[in-house]
């Protein structure tokens, strides 16, 4: 009946769920329930975040939290929402995925806010790029890839989760790192771009670990490379393409940020609470399970994550931006 | 199929807890379904997390039985109200509707239960016996194939055209057009938002919906309310249908039901588009095609076993590879993962344990409809008693609610009354919301999937060709419109002169 507070009600008989009644002394001083805003519908991937870190971060610091989905805009939604309209008191924050976070609004005039009216938190996961292929594909390792591309530059069709995603940089990365280039897909999301890739209509999925794992595990998928800077424990025989002289690293990551000018110590009691989740054993093992890839990075360093991807990919698109909208 | 796992899950599902939650679980789901803006996929999504702390059994049983009982819950408010619950009931609307207005609306849910059980029923039997060679089915369906769905879909649109055709071409193609607003798929380019970001993901169907069938309705409750000839509130006519016609309507069930597995399985496509394809064949088939939309019992069943017939066909690929058939299933395969089951296709084998208690759940829960539903649509139907005036305010009430439930967004609201005139005007101006509706539905998938096909097909309208399921939905779609014309006639008539000079 009354949706919003259903929803609400929902979520905190969730959290009281998930948290035991021994919530400890370790009280946050700026408020005591702070909204996650969710740039995307309940149920996806920053969702699944959400539901593993919140109750635990809820325990650390002893408050609520409430989810608010508004999705809309790839996020741009949320995120306009925390950066322009948000109390900074600390009592609000959101999911940040990068770089969605900035390549809306480098892609986008209509998209005003930037990462410089954010208070970075912490990174959580960094769910690495792959590049996968049909089981029955003629490519067998990135090279053959590469092969017919050179042969014939611009055929070769390559899936991505939509244009402005990770997958769609990660592309044209890879044809600055390499001079070569493909024929972009754009799909809506990486499932369906995967599940292309599985029927052997596209010659090759640009897609992310998590999402294909069980795939190319079972043998659905074959993985030809993996864009990260070591070789996963995950997948211990798909090479880097750093090995292969070809220094593209990238990935779809997901963080939490407050709003701009927040009070230091809710910033610091944030971070130090990340920073205590990243050493729990049970959080690890519980990450692990939904095939979820730590990669913990908090305050400045986050900072500097989010300063490095934006002069990245503002270089990225303002060399291809002509060529994509034709 | 090993025997032994399946009957593990049987025996997950048969417990006293779980039949309590399955129970529940469906009566939660009808209450989602009959609320417009509530959806399945978000009651999915809300309850997922209560379900951390249950049995695994418990909770894919109770998550299962929701998403079955929001896709019946959706016809009882389009019946009794002209207010799809679900956009995957907005087809059930155009006889529905009409028969609730003739006394009948007991009846009519009556069918509407009936026939969502049996739709219901079907696809859980064919996700227990057929799924892993139905699921290598969907992988046949890339971007070109979808296109030639997409097309078919929208030939739809000449035959529901009442009356005029030029008004439901004009309807149709307005409908296609508000759907291009948002983010152009392949160039990121934003179309027609006029800078506005609420307008960057396109115009939420469901919010058209709401606006389009709703509005119009409640004013004109408030327009009719003083005249006395209230025939909806005297209902006393029976709730369980005779044997009789369901036997009558059993082979329509079955097509429509056959229909929702193909269309479920597809990903990219749904309920919604399944009703509208099941409703137009029934109508194809009919002998008597000017009563539908006038309150035709068959213009009822075949949305509503389509739709519940989607939700087992969305499974298929789901758990035979890893590959959700809809955001609902998505959700499931989230469940799935919370007990340790990576998505892929040894869902059966490996975890077959938790698959097929999965799959005997959602067998139960239709079980579980029938029973619920009879109950639940009893109480329902006394909504005809309120006085109209009410039953106006109320719907209002309930559109601006789940306008903002959706996404969130006042925004969406605006849109949504916005809409909402719009709808009325057409009203009065005779033009049917439906085609409008297949428009919106059909028409992102069209352009998508047209776009990704120039991409793979090096910008040739071959590629359409090279691919046979593509090339027989195409021909399939141009008969369609060929019979909408006087083509056939022409054709067929130098034979009849023939006949009647030999």
């Amino acid at each position: 009946m009354h949706a919003k507070t259903l929803r609400r009600w929902l979520s905190i008989a969730a959290a009281a769920f998930a948290i035991s009644p021994l919530v400890q002394a370790a009280d946050y001083t700026a408020s005591d329930e702070i909204t996650v805003l969710q740039g995307f519908k309940p149920g996806g991937g920053s969702d699944t975040l959400a539901q593993l870190v919140q109750p635990r971060l809820s325990e650390i610091l002893g408050v609520d939290f409430v989810n608010e989905y508004m999705p809309g805009a790839t996020g741009a939604v949320a995120w306009t929402r925390l950066a322009k309209q948000s109390p900074n008191d600390g009592s609000v924050v959101s999911i940040t995925n990068t770089p969605m976070l900035m390549t809306n609004y480098i892609m986008n005039d209509a998209i005003s806010y930037t990462t410089d009216e954010l208070t970075p938190i912490a990174n959580v996961v960094t769910d690495p790029g792959i590049v996968v292929v049909n089981a029955d594909s003629p490519y067998q390792t990135i090279e053959d890839l590469f092969d017919a591309a050179r042969q014939n530059p611009g055929t070769v069709t390559i899936g991505n989760s939509g244009v402005g995603g990770d997958d769609f940089f990660t592309t044209i990365l890879l044809e600055q790192a390499t001079g070569l280039s493909f024929k972009k897909v754009p799909f809506q999301g990486d499932g369906p771009s995967a599940t292309a890739a599985m029927g052997g209509k596209i010659d090759a999925s640009f897609n992310n670990v998590g999402n294909v794992y069980g795939q190319v595990q079972s043998g659905n998928l074959r993985a030809l490379a993996v864009f990260a800077e070591e070789r996963l424990d995950s997948l211990p025989d798909v090479p880097t393409l750093k090995e292969k002289g070809i220094d593209v690293v990238a990935g779809s990551s997901r963080g939490y940020s407050a709003p701009a000018g927040i009070p230091d110590e809710a910033r610091q009691q944030l971070i130090e609470a990340f920073q205590t989740l990243a050493q729990d054993p049970d959080f690890q093992a519980e990450a692990k399970k939904r095939a979820m890839n730590l990669d913990i990075v908090t305050g400045d360093d986050y900072r500097a994550m989010f300063e490095r991807m934006e002069s990245q990919y503002r270089q990225v698109w303002d060399e291809v931006k002509d060529d994509v909208a034709q | 199929m090993d025997s032994s796992l399946v009957m593990t899950g049987l025996v997950n599902v048969l417990s006293l807890t779980n039949i309590a939650c399955i129970l529940g679980g469906t009566l939660l789901g009808m209450f989602v379904g009959a609320m417009p803006g509530l959806s399945a996929t978000m009651a999915l999504a809300l309850l997922l997390p209560l379900t951390f702390s249950f049995d695994p059994a418990t909770g894919l049983s109770m998550l299962a039985s929701l998403y079955v009982g929001a896709s019946y819950g959706g016809s009882i408010a389009a019946i009794l109200l002209r207010t799809p619950g679900t956009p995957s009931a907005a087809a059930t609307v155009l006889d529905g509707f009409p028969m609730s207005q003739q006394g009948k609306a007991g009846q009519a849910l009556g069918i509407s239960l009936f026939a969502s059980f049996f739709g219901g029923l079907m696809s859980g039997i064919a996700l227990l016996t057929a799924a892993p060679l139905l699921g290598t089915l969907v992988l046949e369906f890339g971007p070109v194939e979808l296109f030639a769905i997409a097309v078919l879909g929208i030939t739809i649109i000449g035959s529901l055209a009442q009356g005029s055709v030029v008004s439901g071409l004009l309807s149709g193609g307005l409908g296609l057009l508000v759907s291009t607003v948002g983010m152009d798929l392949t160039t990121g380019t934003p179309r027609m938002t006029f800078g506005q970001i609420n307008l960057f993901s396109g115009i939420d169907f469901t919010v058209a919906l709401i606006g389009l069938f709703s509005v119009p309705q409640a004013l004109a409750l408030i327009e009719n309310s003083h005249r006395s000839n209230k025939v909806a509130s005297r209902i006393t006519d029976r709730l369980v249908p005779r044997l009789a016609i369901i036997k009558r309507l059993m082979p329509n069930i079955l097509r429509s039901s056959g229909i929702g597995i193909i269309v479920g399985l597809i990903p990219g496509t749904g309920g919604d588009t399944a009703s509208w394809f099941a409703y137009n064949e029934a109508k194809r088939f009919a002998k008597d095609k000017s009563r539908f939309g006038n309150g035709e019992i068959a213009g009822v069943a075949a949305p509503e076993a389509a739709n519940n017939a989607v939700v087992g066909g969305a499974l298929i690929p789901t758990i035979a590879l890893g590959i959700p058939g809809s955001s609902s299933t998505a959700i499931l395969l989230g469940a799935l993962m919370v007990q340790g089951i990576l998505p892929g296709p040894n869902l059966l084998t490996d975890y077959g344990d938790v698959t097929y208690t999965l799959i005997w759940a959602v067998i139960l829960a239709n079980v579980a409809l029938l029973i619920v539903g009879l109950a639940f649509t009893k109480m329902s139907v006394s909504v005809t008693r309120i006085p109209d005036g009410f039953v106006a305010c109320a719907i209002l009430t309930l559109c601006i609610i789940g306008a903002f439930a959706i996404n969130n967004s006042l925004f969406d609201v605006g849109l949504m009354l916005g809409f909402g005139l719009f709808g009325y005007w057409l009203s009065k101006a005779g033009v049917s919301p439906a085609p409008m509706v297949i428009g919106l539905i059909l028409g992102p998938v069209m352009e998508t999937s047209f776009q990704q096909s120039m991409l793979i097909g090096n910008d040739s309208f071959g590629v359409f060709l090279q691919s046979p399921i593509a090339s027989v939905l195409l021909v399939l779609a141009l008969l369609s419109i060929l019979q909408a014309t006087p083509v056939f006639r022409w054709l067929r008539q130098p034979f009849k002169r023939r006949l009647k000079h030999g």
